[in-house]
């Protein structure tokens, strides 16, 4: 027990590290990259004395170092800080955009996993016939393809072609809750697609991997049944990658989202980063990556978790 | 297998509610106006951007504003000023009755409150503060401003980015948009929409509609607007019926909102126009006989037509306002022409250019910008200048065009609304730099004019000589495309669109 807690331990400092890392380097490189956003708020036509003047106001023109301490010095008050562009603290920003993202990822992992470990499974089980070889082609297919342009196919085949589904958007003033879900069933399913094609192939190698076993042999020399043999045998055992391929999708999601949340119009965490890099938000940028690296993070320690729970070969 | 089961119900239960969705959507009085993207701010003083002018401009009202020939007409004054006969004092009649959304009523204490505050810190403001001596109440109901020296263009500015907000709101950092225009905003929720919502007890300039002049009617009981930066999906949010006007689409999307059936596409005439603005302080083209090489090398028909690609989206005129507008003149535009790679060269020669390369700065951010860009190298080139095209993002372009050492033609494009003076070109700090002691002249008596007449000869003067001084090259004038739902009556094209005297569909 003190040795699971030691690893506990030694991988939350690994974590601190990431994270701090991460302050460092998204403050130097956002300042490093060239760009006002007092010229851009100010728009095209803005002259020098309007630039300095809201550069003045805002705090951007305090040294480089006095702006990373006040940077770090509010995160570990807990404050991310203050956006310039939507003139509200970059906590209620995120907070606003948290549900949009959430439910997104969510409804997205749960299409990919409830398409690619049955489609997986049976590609593998099924190795060589016709399936498994329309299933390895199809996988190659969806994996390239890019989730704006399936995001595209499905806004003009399920909104404008037969007026399903809301176009973009995540609801007017006073939308119901359910009525904002529907805003997320073509960019779920656009990223939910792409998704299931990594988990397929990585669910159809690790059965694969594990069917040839001498204990999946042995319990089908004992008599069990095909479907005791796969899923009480194989599956179990091949779970560990599976786990792993899955929480990375996850984070990969949290991510992705942002190129689909911009095609859909949807308020969320992605676009909220996306529009602020094209607005110079220094404050959004460092605040929503943080906060992205944090989640990162997080999941991949809470899939470390996992392989206690399941392997215990991992806790020695 | 439960989660599988889960999955299908919520998707089940999506659909099911999607319908509703749709359907709230498409009436009961609420026009929902797909925009570009997110205010960043809706103090317009501070941020007079299109987009912030577009959506307060419901929620604010300045003392004049601009009718069909973009000339200043009464709104929140009661009639045109009375000038004194040195053309230094203006005395505003103020109407009476007028009341804000928070039902306090309007009075001069306020226009007085609001130009200081304007005066501070809006860009234009500040240039006016320099030849204005005092504004004052006279009453209730009036308002005198003085000036230190003439200044004709003092109704323009006071007809854009200078609303008048009751002044017990304006101390410090606006938090309160409260106006008197004839929609009050009831929530903002960033990169998700801004609702305003009709003010009951609005009162109305009198007048037919002219552009921003005249009656205004809040039709509609809301609007909503929807920030949607991806043009693609105003597109086809537009057509599948979510938003009731859509702004600016890419004008390769005009055949396919002509064909939709629902929505019909809506031209908006001379938006705006293309510049190559050159740097008059540093680098090769700091000599007027180089700007005057690059002026005649270069073909705007066939930058317009790489960069809008339709004859229908652009027109191509020397004149720096186009047809139609009060301003529209031919003085002094001999040197716009269709691209003369012998005369570039001679003027080149005449300037002793010694190969350095002509560093453009343009963007993608901006698809014309970066056409424009392509098709001026190459007709640079072809006259035998060395071109450096660099491409950067739109926030990098704006810094770097404050470094007088980094670039020698910047490419951009402006509006025309408004009066002469707010031509960027025409301040002296605008990046290029451009200071002549013909420009100051030609300036000077522009401000010092008094009658419309006199206005107009004076700009004649000042468009000559920024041909003869080309601190930039006017490429063309283009047009801009939006979308609007089959159905909306009474809406007129304008450069900020705007929904007060707009009825819903029903």
């Amino acid at each position: 027990m003190p040795r699971v807690f030691m690893a506990l331990l030694k991988r939350a400092g690994g974590m601190a590290v990431v994270l701090a890392l991460v302050v460092t380097v998204v403050f130097l490189i956002v300042r490093v990259t060239p760009g006002d956003p007092a010229a851009v708020m100010l728009g095209s036509d803005a002259t020098p004395e309007d630039i300095a003047a809201l550069r003045a106001r805002l705090g951007l023109d305090a040294p480089i170092l006095v702006q990373y301490g006040r940077f770090v010095l509010d995160i570990l008050r807990g404050d991310l800080g203050q956006s310039i562009f939507l003139g509200q603290p970059v906590t209620t920003a995120l907070a606003a955009r948290a549900e949009p993202t959430f439910f997104l990822t969510l409804f997205s992992i749960l299409i990919a996993v409830s398409i690619a470990l049955p489609v997986g499974i049976l590609s593998a089980v099924k190795r060589g016939t016709l399936f498994d070889q329309i299933v390895v082609g199809a996988t190659m297919v969806a994996a390239s393809v890019p989730s704006f342009w399936l995001g595209l196919i499905l806004i003009q085949t399920f909104a404008v072609g037969l007026g399903w589904f809301p176009a973009s958007g995540y609801g007017g003033p006073g939308t119901p809750f359910l009525e904002r879900l529907s805003h997320l069933v073509l960019p779920a399913v656009a990223l939910g697609i792409v998704n299931s094609a990594l988990i397929t192939r990585f669910t159809r190698a690790a059965m694969l991997d594990v069917l040839s076993e001498d204990y999946v042999r042995t319990a089908r020399a004992k008599g069990a049944g095909p479907s005791r043999v796969i899923l009480k045998h194989a599956l179990k055992n091949a779970m560990i990658p599976i786990i792993t391929v899955i929480g990375l999708s996850v984070a990969l999601l949290v991510a992705g989202a942002v190129v689909t949340e911009t095609v859909f119009g949807l308020p969320g965490v992605g676009n909220l980063v996306v529009q602020a890099v094209l607005r110079r938000d220094y404050p959004v940028i460092q605040g929503t990556l943080l906060v992205v690296a944090a989640i990162y993070v997080l999941i991949n320690f809470a899939v470390d978790m996992l392989y206690l729970t399941v392997d215990p070969r991992v806790r020695t | 297998m439960k989660r599988m089961l889960l999955a299908a119900g919520l998707a089940a239960l999506m659909a099911g509610t999607s319908g509703i969705a749709l359907a709230q959507t498409a009436g009961g009085g609420v026009l929902t106006v797909a925009t570009i993207g997110e205010p960043p701010s809706l103090d317009v003083m501070q941020t007079p951007t299109d987009i912030v002018l577009t959506i307060t401009q419901h929620i604010f009202e300045t003392l004049y504003i601009y009718d069909a020939e973009w000339q200043p007409q009464p709104l929140l004054a009661a009639d045109m000023p009375e000038i004194s006969e040195d053309g230094l004092t203006y005395r505003i009649p103020l109407r009476e009755g007028v009341t804000f959304h928070d039902g306090s009523a309007f009075d001069s204490a306020d226009v007085v409150a609001s130009l200081n505050r304007w005066m501070e810190i809006n860009s234009k403001g500040r240039q006016v503060a320099e030849v204005i001596e005092t504004i004052e109440a006279d009453g209730d109901n009036a308002v005198v401003v003085t000036l230190n020296s003439r200044y004709s263009p003092l109704l323009a500015t006071f007809s854009q980015g200078s609303p008048i907000l009751p002044s017990e709101t304006l101390g410090g950092e606006l938090t309160d948009f409260i106006g008197t225009g004839p929609y009050r905003l009831q929530e903002r929720r960033p990169d998700q929409y801004t609702q305003l919502v009709r003010f009951e007890d609005y009162v109305s300039p009198e007048g037919e509609p002219s552009n921003y002049a005249g009656r205004r009617e809040a039709i509609a009981d809301e609007i909503r607007f929807v920030p949607v930066p991806d043009a693609n999906t105003r597109v086809e949010g537009l057509i599948a019926g979510q938003y009731d006007y859509a702004d600016s689409l890419p004008v390769s999307a005009y055949e396919r909102v002509e064909a939709a059936g629902n929505v019909e596409p809506v031209i908006f005439e001379n938006a705006g126009w293309t510049s190559l603005n050159m740097n008059m302080a540093e680098g090769p083209l700091t000599d007027k006989a180089l700007r005057q090489a690059v002026q005649v090398a270069l073909n705007p028909s066939d930058m317009m037509l790489a960069a809008f690609s339709d004859e229908r989206f652009f027109a191509v005129d020397g004149a720096l306002f186009p047809e139609g507008f009060f301003w529209h003149t031919q003085a002094g535009v001999e040197r716009y022409g269709e691209g003369d790679p012998e005369a570039a060269a001679a003027l080149m020669e005449e300037a002793g250019y010694d190969g350095t390369p002509i560093r453009i700065l343009t963007s993608r951010q901006y698809g014309f910008h970066y056409s424009t860009g392509e098709v001026a190298k190459a007709y640079l080139e072809a006259a035998g200048f060395a071109v450096d095209l660099q491409v950067v993002d739109w926030a990098t372009l704006t810094t770097r065009r404050a470094d007088k050492g980094q670039w020698d033609i910047f490419i951009t494009h402006s509006n025309f609304p408004g009066d002469p003076t707010t031509l960027n070109t025409i301040t002296d700090t605008y990046p290029g730099w451009y200071t002549s002691e013909a420009k100051s002249q030609a300036v000077a008596a522009f401000m010092n004019a008094v009658t419309n007449e006199e206005r107009f000869t004076a700009w004649e003067g000042i468009q000559s000589v920024i041909y003869e001084d080309a601190p930039l090259v006017k490429v063309g004038n283009f047009n801009a495309l939006g979308g609007l739902a089959s159905g909306v009556s009474g809406y007129e094209p304008a450069y900020w669109p705007r929904f007060w005297n707009v009825a819903p569909r029903g």
